[in-house]
């Protein structure tokens, strides 16, 4: 091999690491780090309506959404009545969704996780709704509670529950328990993935050991099961309840925020603010508070839920 | 016979038979999970299966009572519909080129950098890979405004392309946003459990870092690719929110806008909308069904590994 050959070798394996991961990094700074740091910029910008300039306003946007508005009526202290009704309303779906479709979905994952025949076919067929389109999983919930001819109405007229048609999404509190069957249904598959993976990581031997020593199904699961799960449970919890503050798809195509706004939550509220305003000002800031109720649960969840025991 | 008999007790006693006429409590347990099992996916496969013949009823019998639970004149009309009287031909190509671009873009730089955090330590390794991680927590609807207003006037190659608004190039480059972070995290986790005594040993019989990594470390690393492909071709293919800002005709819009479009103010057209979520939804089911080993374990790669 000729001496230039050799040269080249050598630089390009000095090379391997920035060739490697300086694009990657690039195109990171070009696809995140530019975008995030033009939505704080905007946050405290207002398009000028006479110039058609970006002014720098300060705090104005936080405050004509976030906060009481100067001279207006305020809820809890500081924040605007739209604010909190809209918090109120993302709590309730993030909370009850989150809550049932964990549940639902441990059940699963431990009737999943014994020595099953078909097992493989079973998991396979939990796991589809979560790989749909959410669009098409919230129009479809959209044409099932559909008030004259969707299936609830017709199936539970047929069992004789009901004598005439409910229209569940012109309801607020029905489209507001619509909504949560809906995200129950897309999500619950997700959990079970997550923490059939860890129920994996359970040693048998601990099993049998528990039971030789008489333990319960209860305290099986708590003092064996549950402690080698803590870490799935942490990432699956994290992940779902980030996932779904953010998430706008299912509201938008079911319900769009309504009836009135007793299904607007965060993410529909962004959207419609950033579409309102002729001004990405309100949009951003609304974008950064969001970002930041993101960044502070993931601090708390790993607050309470700390490190496993059983992590060395 | 004294053997036998013994025998048989221990058989009972393994299967739980403590008399004879009782049911093995193994094999009642195992019945009660096949019954709760079957019960659930019964549930949750109704409304896949009701948009489904909702699809093949003509308008007249969607909206007509009494509801039918199985469709009484079967027809493929609603599909043929919607290429012929909508642009479903477009949508649909303009999901797969932006669903297949995102994911050649992402599984490359996300095997190659994942490679070299997996096995080179560089300057501020761990806080660049710790940034890249945490970037997936971004929401990236708090980033519709400025990907709108960065798409309708691109910095730097602005100049080049125009407005990007209403373009596949702008669908793929936002998607990559949070896919590339994913790449990269299940790519690095994946590269973990391969063996860095491969790669010794390839350098030892004289290869360099660049034919070690294509030519020994890359081919076993297949698994990952898969997972990661399917899960990046997955999320582009699902995308909504990106593509109902930044597009708005039929040259960029997906197929998510596509069956979102049925939905009029006052009016919305179940049955061609059933069938237009249903190509949407096909490829999601085809991947399910035969890729699920893939998708968990690239969802378990990126997710519970730390």
């Amino acid at each position: 091999m000729s001496t230039e050959k050799q040269t080249l070798r050598r630089i390009l394996d000095r090379l391997f690491v920035p060739l490697t991961v300086g694009p990657t990094l690039l195109w990171i700074a070009a696809i995140i780090v530019y975008p995030t740091a033009k939505l704080l910029i905007s946050s405290f910008q207002f398009r000028n309506p006479v110039t058609n300039e970006m002014e720098f306003v300060g705090l104005r946007n936080f405050r004509r959404l976030v906060l009481a508005r100067e001279g207006g009526s305020a809820t809890f202290g500081v924040f605007s009545p739209e604010f909190v009704a809209v918090t109120k309303n993302t709590v309730v779906y993030v909370g009850c969704s989150v809550t049932i479709s964990f549940l639902l979905g441990l059940g699963i994952a431990l009737l999943l996780n014994k020595d099953l025949k078909g097992r493989g076919w079973f998991r396979t067929a939990v796991i589809v709704p979560w790989i749909l389109p959410y669009v098409m999983s919230g129009l479809m919930w959209r044409w099932m509670f559909q008030a004259d001819f969707g299936a609830i109405n017709g199936l539970l007229q047929q069992l004789g529950v009901i004598s005439g048609n409910v229209p569940f999404l012109s309801d607020g509190g029905l489209a507001m328990i619509a909504l949560i069957i809906a995200d129950v249904w897309v999500f619950t598959p997700f959990i079970i993935i997550i923490l059939l993976a860890g129920l994996q990581n359970v040693p048998e031997q601990l099993y049998d050991a528990a039971e030789v020593d008489g333990a319960g199904r209860w305290s099986r699961f708590w003092n064996v099961t549950y402690p080698f799960l803590k870490p799935s449970i942490l990432v699956a919890l994290t992940i779902r309840i980030i996932f779904d503050i953010r998430a706008l798809d299912l509201v938008w195509v079911m319900t769009g925020g309504g009836p009135g706004k007793a299904t607007e939550v965060w993410a529909s509220w962004l959207y419609r603010t950033a579409q309102v305003f002729n001004s990405p000002g309100p949009g951003a800031a609304l974008g950064v508070v969001l970002l930041a109720v993101t960044f502070a649960i993931v601090a708390i969840l790993y607050k309470v839920f700390g490190e496993s025991p059983y992590e060395a | 016979m004294s053997t036998d008999s013994s025998k048989l007790n221990r058989i009972r006693r393994s299967l739980g038979l403590e008399t004879q006429n009782e049911w093995p409590s193994v094999v009642r347990e195992r019945l009660g999970t096949y019954a709760l099992l079957s019960v659930y996916l019964v549930v949750i496969w109704f409304p896949i299966y009701y948009i489904f013949i909702t699809s093949l009823k003509p308008t007249s019998e969607v909206l007509s009572l009494p509801i039918t639970f199985f469709p009484q004149n079967p027809t493929v009309g609603n599909y043929v519909d919607i290429f012929v009287n909508r642009p479903f031909e477009s949508y649909t190509l303009n999901s797969v080129m932006v669903a297949t671009t995102t994911t050649v873009i992402c599984v490359t730089l996300g095997t190659l950098t994942g490679y070299s955090f997996s096995r080179h330590d560089f300057f501020g390794n761990k806080t660049l890979l710790l940034s890249i991680v945490g970037a997936r927590m971004i929401p990236p609807i708090a980033l519709i405004v400025p990907f709108f207003q960065i798409m309708a006037n691109p910095p730097l190659i602005g100049g080049l392309t125009g407005s990007l608004y209403d373009t596949r190039l702008a669908l793929i480059f936002t998607y990559t946003f949070f896919n590339l972070p994913f790449a990269v995290w299940i790519m690095k986790n994946y590269f973990d459990g391969v063996p860095e005594s491969l790669d010794e040993q390839a350098r030892i019989d004289g290869c360099s870092r660049w034919e070690a990594f294509f030519k020994i470390i890359l081919p076993m690393a297949k698994p990952g690719i898969a997972a990661t492909a399917i899960l990046a071709f997955i999320f582009s293919w699902n995308e909504f929110v990106f593509a109902l800002v930044l597009t708005s005709s039929e040259a960029a819009q997906t197929l998510p806008i596509a069956v979102s479009l049925f939905v009029a103010d006052d009016f919305v057209d179940w049955a061609h909308l059933a069938a237009g979520g249903m190509i949407a939804a096909l490829p999601g089911i085809l991947f399910g069904l035969f890729f699920q080993q893939y998708i968990v374990s690239g969802l378990t790669q990126g997710a519970v590994k730390e």
